[in-house]
């Protein structure tokens, strides 16, 4: 049993749910449990990037009585409290891991009192208990893109309302609130998309509101930027007939590669002095800001990292930089049709390293047999690699680090140069690791 | 129904203190037990413990640890945790139970295992305290179980009281040792520094442990043998009387004052139950408080404040601002405790009469605050929506950590000083709230 001394428990489905709901403008989210889940959770929101669910999330205070009686009184007051003062397009009701037990039938009180409430009302019954945070959201995703979303074509058309799918128009599934970096990462990828005359629908689910959600059809492509929007995208497709692009744009190479999918998808030609600029800006080579004493294909790093932030950055750092991770560590096996496949996804060799899940002894085992001079991870990652001399963040969760400003993408040109310019000046602050 | 009416006066509280419920959807709420009790299990030397619960719990208890080792006040790193599946909860937890507390105990070699069980451990009703004593005879380290379903209270007390309860089974009769004290209820590494252990220490009173602030087991089991517990707050209060009653160890029960005034009484207070003389001492360190008191009359007479839950005597804090000059208009609370009574009599008396309310939707709080409009928060943590109201934050954390005139004085520099970056919060603020520059 891995008592998480060095890790941490991962967070569940109902974590995932709150992180996806979270991100809705016009929604309001009322777990049903006692209060102090809900202040727990006001300062979990804290370690990502200081956000707050304040006038987002809220708390039914389940009591004793609750409890033991199966009571939903107060659940029902205080779905009619926010419908009256605070008038969301939505409401979503959130088990917490005691509901689940004593079996309450959110849905069944939806029901009930759906017909009084000017609110549209969803539930999210798992409590904690259906999986990791991952599956969350890829419940709360699928809800919306099944439930919510709605067909474009019957729309009126008007000039003031949303009219039949738009050329050159992209949701971008995947971002929720607890992704990495995920603020400057979205800034790079719409600034893009814009370079190519791609306008964003919207992101699901950040920043976005529920009309926006109803409007996702309206889009004439679904880019999925992570393996959890994989099934949203799938049902989207089915319903709306919306063809979708999934993978995220690492490296100089991997940004051109997406671009031109994006483009050929779309019928529409790159602007070719316009990536010429782009590459002159950002398209620099690690080569070009090493001397040539500064070696460093001996260098052995290990990522750390979600599937598809992990399969990005080691295909960067070994196409453009160089150097070839040692270390793949997933924190969940990849979603979705891609499957894990260690050639396709990482390019890894048998001599390559592959951990999936691992438990915090393993992992700690992992990093220091091979002794990386590298390592992309989340806060916990680093911690375990106190004598790594170039440790990033690169992973949720990221307690001890701060993205909330928007010039530090990993992904796009931008995010290829951000990252070059970073790896060389650590390895400037840490020169020992040019010699061993 | 508006905020207004949600309000009372102080001079309308009931007898009983009881505040009403302001709000059904509720946020933050109050925090529950199993985050106060993680939070201060790690306290205890030679310890680990082990937290029992779904992940959403023990998600939640690791991060608040992550983010106090962040602090100047870390805790150490003593948290293990069990974490609770569906599968558990239809087949039982017995032995997964069994076998955490065998690996516990064989991999970390603790002097006490600390057993935290969370809602969900008392929800499904298996018996864990038999399965514990089934399994103490077989392990080194002492088990301490500590129950803190949340669900049967409104806050964290009841947790945070068995908590400190647990620690009375480590506990054994001593000889009485004359001049030797306990403080119960102070949670802080710099405890040993604070102005009443150093103000005791020059009467040759030696404070033996402070409870729950990093004693060891072995300390804690000679606890009993000191001449007075010091108990400062509602949680201690039950181990201090357990120790009375079974070892006959007496305790004085005192708030954390604020008002110069209560500082002085209180120091009377412990002094004479340790039979020292503290006068001249208190006498200087009052005269240094009451002139820097009339430094900041000079500066905020005139001032508003709504004044929020702190460590302590919250009425002898709104009290000693009062004194200052600065008129409270409301007081958010989420309870009220009978101690608080000559405090809100003394606030009467003195002429001032605030809102009390009781906070359940931190929006109405804003809603509150925006109508009251006071020029000063003191105790809150909202920065940013309070400087938007053009209402000036004052986060009291590091005065918590002091006692006596130290406290007091520490409160008003906080007050008097504006922190780093302030001036630049409420300049941002003030134009987004404005929208003008």
């Amino acid at each position: 049993m891995d008592l998480k001394h060095n890790g941490f428990p991962v967070p569940s489905d109902y974590f995932g749910v709150l992180w996806a709901l979270s991100g809705i403008k016009d929604l309001l989210i009322l777990e049903h449990g006692s209060t102090g889940t809900c202040n727990y959770n006001a300062f979990n929101y804290m370690i990502m990037n200081r956000q707050s669910p304040k006038g987002k999330l809220f708390s039914s205070g389940m009591d004793e009585d609750d409890v033991v009686m199966g009571r939903d009184k107060k659940i029902k007051e205080a779905i009619v409290e926010l419908d009256r003062k605070y008038h969301p397009e939505m409401i979503a009701l959130v088990a917490t891991g005691v509901t689940s037990v004593i079996g309450l039938d959110l849905q069944g009180i939806i029901e009930e009192i759906q017909p009084t409430i000017n609110a549209r009302m969803l539930s999210f019954p798992s409590g904690g208990f259906a999986g990791d945070y991952t599956i969350g959201i890829r419940e709360v995703f699928g809800t919306l893109a099944r439930d919510i979303a709605e067909d474009c074509t019957k729309k009126v058309r008007s000039n003031d309302a949303p009219s039949w799918t738009k050329p050159s128009t992209v949701n971008i599934i995947g971002p929720t609130i607890d992704s990495f970096n995920i603020i400057s990462d979205l800034a790079e990828l719409e600034r893009m998309l814009g370079l190519m005359g791609i306008r964003v629908n919207t992101v699901f689910t950040c920043n976005t509101d529920v009309d926006a959600i109803k409007n996702m059809a309206c889009a004439s492509l679904n880019l999925v930027t992570r393996d959890i929007g994989l099934e949203a995208a799938a049902i989207l497709k089915e319903r709306f007939g919306t063809p979708y692009y999934y993978g995220l744009p690492f490296g100089v190479k991997g940004s051109i590669d997406w671009m031109k999918d994006i483009a050929s998808i779309l019928g529409i030609s790159l602007d070719k002095g316009m990536v010429r600029a782009e590459l002159e800006k950002y398209g620099f080579s690690i080569l070009e800001l090493v001397n040539f004493l500064q070696n460093i294909d001996h260098l052995r790093a290990a990522i750390s990292c979600p599937f598809d932030y992990s399969s990005g950055l080691a295909a960067m750092m070994r196409d453009e930089w160089g150097i070839n991770p040692s270390l793949i560590v997933l924190p969940a096996s990849p979603i979705g049709p891609q499957r894990l496949n260690r050639e396709a996804n990482f390019g890894l060799g048998k001599d390559v390293r592959l951990l999936i899940e691992p438990d915090s002894w393993t992992l700690q085992d992992a990093i220091s047999s091979m002794n990386p001079h590298i390592v992309f991870g989340n806060s916990y990652d680093l911690q375990i690699s106190r004598n790594v001399p170039i440790r990033i963040h690169a992973a949720f969760p990221a307690f001890d680090h701060i993205y909330r400003y928007d010039g530090t993408p990993f992904v796009g040109l931008r995010g290829h140069a951000y990252l070059t310019q970073t790896i060389v000046n650590l390895l400037n602050q840490n020169p020992e690791v040019f010699r061993n | 129904m508006s905020i207004e009416n949600k309000c009372l006066r102080l001079s309308e509280l009931p007898d009983d203190g009881s505040l009403a419920a302001t709000a059904h959807a509720k946020y933050p709420g109050q925090h529950c037990s199993f985050r106060a009790v993680a939070g201060t299990v790690p306290l205890i030397k030679n310890s680990y413990a082990l937290l029992f619960g779904p992940a959403i719990c023990l998600y939640n208890a690791k991060l608040s640890m992550n983010m106090r080792s962040l602090t100047s006040d870390p805790r150490p790193n003593n948290l293990l945790f069990v974490n609770y599946s569906q599968d558990d909860i239809i087949f039982g937890f017995q032995e997964k139970v069994r076998v955490a507390i065998f690996q516990a105990d064989q991999e970390y070699h603790p002097e006490v295992l600390f057993l935290i069980t969370s809602c969900l451990q008392e929800i499904v009703g298996e018996d864990f305290d038999a399965c514990i004593d089934e399994i103490r005879p077989s392990v080194k380290a002492k088990l301490l179980t500590i129950h803190t379903e949340n669900f049967t209270c409104e806050g964290a007390a009841p947790g945070v009281e068995n908590m400190f309860k647990s620690l009375f089974e480590l506990m054994k009769e001593q000889p009485q040792e004359e001049r030797t004290a306990n403080i119960l209820g102070l949670w802080t590494s710099t405890a040993r520094k604070t102005e009443l252990v150093r103000l005791l220490s020059g009467k040759g009173v030696r404070i033996k442990n402070v409870i729950p602030s990093y004693c060891t087991p072995s300390e804690l089991e000679e606890a009993p043998g000191v001449q007075l517990n010091i108990v400062l707050d509602q949680y201690g209060l039950p181990l201090a009387r357990m120790m009375k009653e079974k070892f006959g160890t007496n305790y004085i029960y005192c708030r954390k004052p604020y008002h110069p005034d209560s500082i002085e009484e209180w120091y009377q207070n412990i002094a004479s139950a340790l039979n020292v003389d503290l006068p001249v001492e208190v006498a200087d360190l009052k005269k240094k408080t009451e002139a820097q008191q009339e430094k900041a009359r000079a500066a905020l007479s005139g001032m508003t404040c709504a004044v929020f839950g702190t460590s302590g005597r919250p009425f002898d804090l709104a009290h000693l601002l009062a004194n200052i000059g600065i008129e409270p208009r409301a007081m958010l609370l989420q309870t009220i405790q009978p101690e608080d009574r000559p405090d809100i009599q003394s606030l009467l008396n003195a002429g001032f009469d605030p809102i009390v309310f009781r906070g359940d939707n931190s929006l109405q709080n804003e809603e509150l605050l925006a109508e009251l409009s006071p020029d000063i928060s003191v105790g809150a943590f909202e920065r940013s929506s309070l400087a938007r109201m053009g209402i000036r934050p004052i986060v009291l954390s590091t005065s918590n950590y002091l006692l006596g005139f130290d406290s007091t004085l520490e409160v008003l520099r906080l007050i008097m000083e504006k922190p780093p970056g302030l001036e630049a919060l409420m300049f941002k603020e003030k134009i987004l709230a404005d929208g003008e520059c």
